[in-house]
């Protein structure tokens, strides 16, 4: 008797173009429908996109590393690459990191980092030397400390809760033109509504409240009686006071916070986990 | 007792097991009446969970003012001292009013509704 191996057919993703916005919820969309096809090879084709911000080049590494970790294949079709997008993917290093090569930074780039487990002197570094760059945002000592803590817990919230199973992805992105810098964390895991629903007992909680109750400050959901729940406000009070911006996407819940106000609602497209983009400026005189 | 927090973690203290490590050296010495003295000469990045597990924790069972006459801090950073100042203020509410999340829960939940 015959046995027949059913071998999946590679399912083709094709990239749009992805800027800030309503953007998100083409690269969510794309997450959803490549998850119907796991484990299977999924190949990356780029001949649409004429644009790829830090976000979607985050998040295009974390969809990568979760498709790997639930073992599927990924391909990257680099040669559907338009020339501008190959070299910005060449210089912040994501080319290099999914092709497991070294090389890459240069330019306004911000290397792309994957940390699968949490290392804060590595992270440190990376937001000191990559990302506040050596002279982009030039302050004391005193303030860059304060900016690389405050940006910091990001990922230290991250890996406390977010049981994210390929860890963090994040990139950077420094705008002269703007004087922002950017920097988008993505992680796969549980989102921040469904830990705030479990910690408190409410599963019909609803997401956009769930999440506002984890940016207010001293909540947590860290068990243990152990106090906790400054990381996140003191991050949004630090963006508010320096004329920074934070999009968050998280479990279903959206939330964009600003110097003059902050609004949580439903996300337009559901993504399980957490994605935080921040905008800060790179005008020094806002940290004097 | 004193100790140099530099030398148990050098310049980072950014995680909950450096935290809940310094929690576990000095909450035994506080709890029998004896001063601890911290010194964070050359540290230079801090992290909240740091604190919340080093210090934070404290105030289960020690009071404000134990606290202030029992632990003494030198040689912090700026931003280690905002850090610091943000968990003790915390750490006395989440001890003192053990519904606070619930109560911060049935805040959002009402705005939510008058939106």
């Amino acid at each position: 008797m015959r046995s027949t191996i059913h071998v999946p057919k590679p399912f083709t993703c094709d990239i749009p173009t992805v800027n800030d916005g309503a953007d998100y919820g083409k690269l969510f969309s794309l997450w959803q429908k490549v998850q119907k096809y796991q484990p299977s090879t999924v190949i990356f084709e780029f001949s649409r996109c004429h644009f790829l911000r830090q976000n979607a080049v985050a998040f295009l590494g974390g969809m990568a590393r979760q498709i790997q970790h639930n073992g599927g294949q990924v391909d990257f079709a680099w040669h559907t690459l338009q020339d501008d997008i190959h070299m910005n993917l060449q210089q912040n290093s994501f080319y290099a990191t999914m092709e497991g090569k070294t090389g890459g930074w240069k330019g306004n780039s911000i290397p792309c980092r994957e940390d699968p487990e949490n290392d804060p002197a590595s992270i440190s570094n990376y937001l000191e030397g990559r990302w506040l760059g050596p002279d982009w945002v030039d302050v004391a000592d005193d303030i860059k400390h304060e900016i690389i803590c405050t940006v910091q817990e990001i990922y230290s919230n991250a890996f406390e809760h977010g049981e994210s199973s390929i860890g963090v992805v994040s990139c950077g992105q420094h705008y002269p033109n703007r004087q922002r810098l950017e920097l988008t964390v993505v992680d796969f895991g549980v989102g921040i509504p469904f830990r705030v629903r479990e910690f408190l007992n409410k599963p019909q909680k609803p997401v956009k409240q769930a999440l506002e109750w984890a940016f207010m400050p001293g909540t947590s959901t860290r068990p243990g009686n152990i106090p906790g729940g400054i990381g996140l406000d003191t991050l949004k009070r630090f963006l508010q006071e320096k004329q920074g911006r934070m999009t968050v996407y998280s479990g279903g819940s959206h939330a964009v916070i600003t110097r003059s106000h902050q609004r949580f609602s439903d996300a337009p497209v559901h993504f399980h986990g957490t994605l935080m983009n921040i905008s800060i400026k790179s005008d020094i005189s806002c940290y004097t | 007792m004193k100790l140099n927090i530099y030398e148990l973690f050098g310049e980072n203290c950014m995680t909950k097991q450096a935290g809940q490590k310094l929690y576990e050296k000095i909450h035994p010495v506080l709890h029998s009446g004896e001063a601890v003295e911290l010194d964070f000469a050359d540290v230079k990045r801090f992290l909240s969970v740091f604190f919340n597990f080093a210090i934070g924790q404290l105030f289960r069972d020690m009071s404000a003012e134990e606290f202030e006459r029992s632990v003494i801090f030198f040689n912090l950073n700026p931003v280690g001292r905002q850090t610091l100042q943000q968990v003790i203020e915390n750490a006395k509410r989440y001890y003192a009013n053990p519904e606070y999340r619930e109560a911060v829960d049935t805040m959002v939940t009402e705005q939510s509704l008058c939106l």
